[in-house]
């Protein structure tokens, strides 16, 4: 289970709100106002928002293959390699990986476009990002990728830019969600597509139950051994649990300009990629 | 809150199992492409064959659309990594070259079936440059892999030596026991059962049958001729 990069925030009316029934997710909607946003169930300060998920990702960054790789039982490349397939992506393209993190989609991505094309890696994190670019450089990946630590919100490229952006398990920890969408909106040329890889609502109950039991009982403790930060994976936990659900997530893509949105469940709901254009 | 849940479990639910088809859901299609690329490039890597060039090949992209597969798998070279390596994916906007066939035409390629012929027949279809199709075939066929000397680096020279020396011997006693229960086998079924024929029987029962054929025919001949005679009388 992934936990991408990037800073948080639940400003959106609907939630993914499938939490142990003792936490009352839908008080925490109506405690939303312009100030105050979700850190997993907490209601906090908007300002705060990116420090307290910086922290959590500061903490994480070493370990952060490898707990995805435990967590998800190693399916996460599985999603990633769903998303890459079904970018469309071509020699020559310009792709924007946000919230890139230790750069899996970036890496493919940079074999793909080739030496004529143009990867950046761009997270919010400079210890993700860090932990990143000396993946990458291991890997001998060094000739068409770029390194920003930007903030989704006000990326800091031209407007028409790229030919396609993804943004993989970070959407849910970005602040201002639907400013990020129209962030993104203005950089992609006109024909260029969003996909958006986060976890989301499981479709059938059983996996649901099942999900939370796993998601709240074990995830901490496998961070707690792991990682040693039981605390960031309860955190994650969380969040996802606060994120908006596929329809809602589509309607959000569809009011920032996107075109022809859709989504596609992966692992029974656990995971959507949403897809949208820009003409 | 609970109710709330499963109210809005309801419609997704709907709405994602019209949209998401089975094999796609469980990513059937990205286990059999990582899977693939892993061996493609295992093979690469491992290729002695440095003779072999990628450069025409680089960000060229070969598609199969196999009959008996649900997705199509796309190769696409990338020579910016040292060995090149091969991307493989499930569906690409574009392709240098597409083949739709069947694995059963595939195995007849190998067998040397002329290309042309099988696009006639219609088992084969091709988009494209060829010629991309065909530099994928030449670098599959010219890949030298030295199995001995990459078992050699895990197990050791002496141990690889005993193990291949043990294999073969295996090999040759598997042979000479499969001939030996076929030898068995054509005895009990020709001589004590006499459910088969020898080879020398059918060609012997094959020479009487001509013999035969032909004295009839020369009987043929005479009666006529004597029909003949008969008649003129």
């Amino acid at each position: 289970m992934s936990s991408s990069d990037q800073h948080s925030q639940n400003s959106d009316s609907s939630t993914n709100a499938s939490a142990p029934s003792d936490i009352d997710t839908s008080a925490d909607n109506s405690t939303d106002s312009k100030n105050t946003t979700h850190f997993g169930y907490k209601t906090i300060e908007k300002d705060d928002k990116i420090s307290m998920v910086a922290g959590v990702f500061h903490s994480v960054a070493k370990q952060y293959d490898v707990m995805n790789d435990l967590m998800s039982f190693g399916i996460h490349r599985l999603w990633k390699r769903f998303t890459i397939d079904a970018s469309g992506v071509r020699p020559g393209n310009k792709v924007l990986d946000l919230a890139g993190g230790t750069g899996d989609l970036t890496a493919k991505f940079s074999k793909l476009v080739g030496r004529e094309g143009k990867v950046v890696l761009a997270d919010i994190n400079s210890s993700m990002l860090n932990v990143g670019r000396d993946k990458l450089r291991d890997k001998g990946l060094v000739q068409n990728i770029e390194y920003v630590q930007a903030n989704a919100e006000y990326l800091p490229f031209e407007e028409n830019t790229f030919d396609i952006v993804t943004i993989a398990f970070g959407l849910r920890n970005v602040t201002d969600k639907d400013k990020a969408l129209r962030s993104i909106y203005s950089v992609l040329k006109p024909g260029g597509r969003l996909l958006v890889l986060e976890f989301s609502k499981p479709e059938h109950e059983l996996l649901n139950k099942a999900y939370d039991f796993y998601s709240f009982n074990i995830l901490p403790k496998m961070g707690e051994l792991v990682a040693k930060d039981g605390e960031s994976y309860k955190y994650l936990a969380e969040s996802i649990r606060m994120h908006p659900d596929q329809e809602t997530l589509k309607s959000m893509m569809d009011n920032a300009g996107f075109e022809q949105t859709s989504f596609k469940n992966l692992t029974g709901g656990v995971v959507a990629l949403h897809k949208g254009y820009k003409f | 809150m609970q109710a709330s849940n499963n109210k809005a479990l309801t419609p997704l639910s709907a709405q994602a199992s019209s949209s998401t088809p089975f094999a796609e859901g469980l990513l059937l299609p990205q286990v059999a492409t990582a899977t693939l690329e892993l061996i493609i490039n295992k093979a690469l890597a491992l290729n002695n064959n440095k003779a072999i060039s990628f450069a025409a090949l680089n960000q060229k992209t070969l598609t199969l659309a196999l009959a008996e597969l649900s997705f199509e798998l796309s190769f696409t070279v990338n020579t910016g990594s040292s060995p090149a390596m091969v991307m493989v994916r499930s569906q690409v906007d574009t392709s240098d070259c597409t083949i739709k066939t069947s694995i059963k035409t595939l195995t007849k390629l190998k067998a040397n079936q002329s290309l042309t012929q099988l696009i006639k027949q219609d088992e084969l279809d091709v988009n494209g440059d060829i010629k991309i199709a065909q530099q994928f075939a030449n670098i599959a066929q010219s890949l030298a892999i030295d199995w001995q000397s990459e078992l050699a680096k895990h197990l050791g020279d002496v141990p690889t030596h005993k193990l291949l020396q043990f294999g073969n011997k295996i090999t040759k006693s598997i042979s000479a026991t499969g001939k030996q229960i076929e030898a068995d086998i054509c005895e009990y079924l020709v001589h004590e059962k006499r459910l088969v024929v020898t080879l020398g029987q059918v060609s012997a029962f094959n020479g009487q049958t001509t013999a035969i054929a032909s004295e009839v025919t020369a009987i043929s001949a005479r009666i006529d001729k004597l029909f003949a005679k008969l008649a003129a009388k």
